[in-house]
């Protein structure tokens, strides 16, 4: 599923920790549109716990996430 | 049965149990649970836990060697201090590489310096509130001391100050600090996440011999000491225990998991220490810092500033450069330098000590049965306005 998935932005977040991850996708989604999809790329294994955790609290949608070389890809639809 | 195929169920209930405890997440409260319960067996077994202490031992010994430093410096091996956050950064080492989280990650020029500058602010204000989040606050108010609370409330307003400085960097520096570092390249026919899952096993079996070594050079409070670290480490690395989100969440996202965790922590230590010191069968000053209330207070607003800019407080700090993350180790050689150097100035300066302030252990003025009901109802106030702003987002600061 997350595979098929096309992102209307990318937020690239790799070498970053904890908490500007979130603070950033939360800039970020502030300037997305609904429905939007935005994928963030992360090195900090915290991310992996985070993200769905603060796209649950704030209503978003989490989509999913996927390995890629070194670091992950994170999906989330706006609402 | 065949003995071949209960070997090989054996074998299923060992793996299961292995991806449960270094592949799955542990919830934050069960987190909380066991570092309240080590920080009771610590204090038991030889003194309360601590983190701080052993990073000034570490800046005290780099200064001693360099000529810096006149007096005798105690050897980070035999240092009560040292040994505990020395196991603290190995169990946390071992437990990532048993998890494949290990891995160096190097971070852009501005989240360094952020590192430095916010392990700088922590060494200043660890050796003010007589410790860290850790010895001057969490061991602190175990201790019943009424510093303890004082730097409770410093870290709020500090985590406070620190997130807005954050807010206004992601305004006027956000391309400062856009990722894009490179990942080393994965090697081609060669995965070091493969084998990680041995050599995590080896550091701690190497850890073990350790202890042992310790036991027979007549060092037995010492190597004790230095497993109840590595438990600490192994605990927190696999909950992502992170005593930073307890002050900076409320305001940040609102979450309440951590706040509710750390105090339900608190009072697992808090009803251990109180036992022992009740009984005599520990010294009632134990922990007890000279730092009621300015340094306490003040300590804690420069902590909290700096363990949110930093990203992680004292035990974090340690973890996170454990795991492999350079942005932290830059933090932790920062704090362990400044925190020796602020101390020494402290110490020498009679002014200066007399201004952070007194000792007070509260059941000399309130009685241990007042002392227990006060911090109980405090901790409850602090588990329930997490969870109440939970719901309200009353004290969630907009960007």
């Amino acid at each position: 599923m997350v595979d098929s998935i096309t992102p209307d932005e990318t937020l690239d977040c790799r070498g970053l920790s904890c908490p500007m991850p979130i603070l950033k996708t939360k800039k970020t989604i502030g300037k997305m549109s609904s429905g939007q999809i935005l994928e963030i790329l992360g090195t900090d294994p915290g991310t992996k716990n985070d993200l769905p955790a603060f796209a649950k609290r704030t209503g978003h949608e989490y989509l999913g996430e996927k390995d890629d070389d070194g670091f992950s890809r994170f999906f989330i639809k706006v609402k | 049965m065949s003995e071949e195929r209960e070997s090989s169920v054996l074998a299923g209930i060992l793996t299961r149990g292995y991806s449960r405890i270094f592949f799955e997440n542990w919830p934050m409260w069960v987190g909380g649970v066991l570092i309240g319960i080590m920080s009771v067996v610590t204090f038991a077994w030889a003194r309360p836990w601590g983190v701080a202490g052993g990073l000034r031992n570490w800046g005290d010994w780099f200064f001693s060697s360099v000529g810096l430093y006149h007096h005798p410096v105690l050897s980070p091996v035999l240092s009560t201090n040292s040994i505990l956050t020395f196991g603290l950064l190995w169990g946390a080492f071992g437990a990532s590489l048993l998890s494949k989280q290990f891995s160096i990650r190097m971070a852009p020029p501005l989240e360094l310096a952020k590192g430095g500058v916010g392990g700088i602010f922590m060494g200043v204000g660890s050796s003010m509130a007589g410790g860290c989040n850790i010895g001057g606050f969490y061991s602190a108010v175990s201790a019943l001391s009424f510093s303890g609370i004082a730097m409770m409330f410093g870290l709020l307003i500090g985590a406070f100050l620190g997130l807005k400085y954050l807010y206004w960097e992601l305004e006027h520096l956000s391309a400062g600090s856009t990722g894009g570092s490179k990942m080393s390249e994965g090697k081609k026919g060669f995965s070091w996440l493969e084998v990680e899952p041995y050599l995590g096993a080896a550091a701690l079996v190497a850890a073990i011999v350790c202890v042992f070594l310790y036991n027979r050079q007549a060092y037995t409070r010492i190597g004790g000491l230095l497993l109840c670290g590595i438990a600490f480490g192994i605990i927190i690395q696999r909950t992502r225990f992170c005593f930073v989100r307890g002050f900076r969440d409320p305001f940040m996202t609102g979450e309440g998991q951590v706040p509710r965790a750390i105090a339900i922590s608190l009072l697992i230590s808090i009803l251990g220490f109180a036992a022992l010191k009740w009984t005599g069968l520990r010294p009632e000053s134990t922990y007890v810092a000279q730092a009621f209330w300015f340094g306490g207070l003040v300590g804690g607003i420069i902590f909290g500033i700096g363990m949110v800019v930093a990203g992680g407080c004292g035990s974090g700090s340690v973890w996170r450069a454990g795991e492999g993350q350079v942005k932290l180790m830059v933090a932790v050689v920062c704090f362990a330098l400044s925190t020796s150097l602020f101390k020494l100035m402290t110490r020498s300066s009679e002014g200066l000590t007399a201004l952070m302030g007194h000792r007070v252990f509260l059941p000399d003025y309130i009685s241990y049965k007042w002392t227990i009901v006060g911090l109980v109802f405090l901790l409850f106030i602090y588990y329930l306005l997490a969870t109440w702003n939970e719901e309200t987002d009353k004290f969630t600061v907009e960007m």
